[in-house]
């Protein structure tokens, strides 16, 4: 049996228009994926700038809204083309289409739950995610290709309704507009402090200690007790060790520095500590050199990252003692973490033990 | 030509895709990446349909598009709302996914279709 589909708004003026509105939001969370890869997994020609030190909040901020305003995008293109899965079209066709929905429903539905660190698959989530994401753009500029002398159509002919039952093509321009925009604001506090009250379905709160989230606990790492008899250990050209006191004998640095999270929450906080830059040159060698910053973490993916010569070297990278005037609460990372500008979260190393210089 | 180029970087990014996905398939992975359109194409957009079908039939004119915007804007709250309210296994950081998103979401509701009735009333 053949439905029959009588709306006005399944028309290529609507579906033109929607997916216009959609290319933009996928292509953000493309561009805004690929940095926050890179950034992750640095090719020998990537590098990624110190300033402003909000960048990635800002990049992966973009990332995750543009996820969320696709879901009402997406679901509104498909419905304005829905009867045609029951036209005909050419296999090929039909057959890149399918490619892109699958992928585009997998990128937008497996990035809501890892936002949510909701994870009902047994797969890796950035691998795969990371993977579909090609697949997805590239499915995208097929269809673009396959349709641009119908968008181009379709976009230059004015919206104009003729009288008939169902909601007009403007009104349902309209009510897209308006559910992404309610989808919005109804998210984006996790990463724009003046909705955080608003956004009800915001993925952070204002509930961690010293007011900021905690993405892995001290309990989660295994890091419940930190020996008294603690040292931070600088390897470059000498070996350097400082007990806690010595590093709070040392010039403090205050900064004001986001953290921000790869599933795109943030918060900005009053970081105090000694620069990365100065024990470096304490164990003679060039801040500006590839570092390793390992930490009592005994296993995890994220237990040590690497800091590339231009953070290593910038003035705010700081291995903090205290956050928001308040010696770092354990689940910070006490006695000491890493705290660089425009960085993702996860690479700011909590529990420092050791600081290493590879170059 | 324009039309050939984009084909073939889209053709060219797709494969790549593909390649890297290969090691990552498994029945969740297929699962997953199959279950969008399924879902879509048979379960939801004929409710979408039905539900705009007995909106259009049953409301008054001046109403209509009114509810069915709201009901739009319920299911995709709803949508939203979903992974943080169904969340069995994830884990528990101070700060994180620590809200009452039943309690939101029923307010982001009551807002919703405040804001349905308001406008409807001063049309």
């Amino acid at each position: 049996m053949k439905p029959r589909f009588r709306s006005r708004v399944h028309d290529e003026r609507v579906a033109a228009r929607i997916g216009l509105w959609l290319g933009i939001t996928f292509g953000l969370c493309f561009i805004t994926g690929l940095l926050s890869h890179g950034i992750q997994n640095p090719p020998g020609w990537f590098t990624w700038p110190t300033r402003p030190v909000s960048l990635y909040r800002i990049t992966q901020g973009v990332h995750v809204i543009s996820g969320i305003a696709a879901i009402p995008l997406l679901l509104a293109k498909l419905w304005s083309v829905y009867p045609k899965l029951f036209g005909r079209a050419h296999i090929l066709e039909r057959g890149s289409i399918l490619v892109l929905v699958c992928a585009a429903f997998f990128e937008l539905i497996t990035g809501l739950f890892n936002v949510a660190q909701n994870y009902p698959w047994s797969f890796f989530f950035p691998t795969a995610h990371y993977a579909v994401a090609w697949v997805a753009v590239g499915a995208l500029l097929v269809h673009i290709a396959v349709k641009l002398p119908v968008i181009k159509r379709a976009l230059k002919t004015p919206v104009s309704d003729e009288p008939a039952p169902g909601m007009s093509r403007r009104n349902f321009l309209f009510t897209t507009g308006a559910v992404t925009g309610t989808a919005v604001l109804a998210t984006a506090g996790s990463t724009v402090p003046w909705l955080r009250d608003v956004s009800v379905l915001a993925w952070r709160s204002s509930n961690g200690p010293q007011g900021i989230p905690v993405n892995r606990t001290a309990r989660a790492a295994g890091v419940t007790r930190v020996d008294p008899q603690w040292t931070l250990e600088v390897i470059g050209p000498r070996l350097r060790s400082f007990t806690l006191a010595q590093l709070q004998a040392m010039p403090q640095v205050e900064a004001e520095l986001p953290i921000a999270c790869v599933e795109g929450w943030s918060a900005s906080a009053r970081w105090t500590g000694v620069r990365v830059a100065d024990l470096l040159r304490s164990a003679g060698a060039d801040p500006m050199s590839t570092v390793v910053v390992e930490s009592l973490e005994r296993a995890g993916k994220y237990r040590s990252s690497v800091l590339p010569p231009n953070h290593a070297a910038d003035e705010l990278t700081l291995l903090a003692l205290r956050l928001n005037g308040e010696e770092l609460d354990i689940d910070h990372g006490y006695p000491c973490r890493l705290i660089a500008p425009s960085r993702p979260g996860v690479l700011q190393t909590k529990w420092v033990s050791q600081v290493k210089v590879m170059s | 030509m324009t039309r050939w180029v984009i084909g073939a970087v889209g053709v060219a990014c797709g494969l790549w895709g593909a390649w890297l996905a290969l090691p990552l398939i498994s029945w969740s992975f297929v699962v997953w990446l199959a279950s969008g359109p399924l879902v879509h194409d048979v379960l939801v957009a004929p409710i979408v349909g039905g539900v705009g079908l007995l909106v259009y039939h049953a409301c008054p004119p001046r109403w209509a598009d009114l509810i069915a915007a709201g009901l739009a804007t319920s299911g995709v709250l709803g949508l939203i709302a979903l992974p943080l309210l169904w969340a069995p296994n994830a884990p528990s950081n101070p700060g994180l996914h620590d809200r009452d998103y039943g309690l939101g979401l029923l307010a982001a509701l009551g807002v919703v279709w405040l804001v349905v009735v308001v406008v409807g009333r001063n049309k």
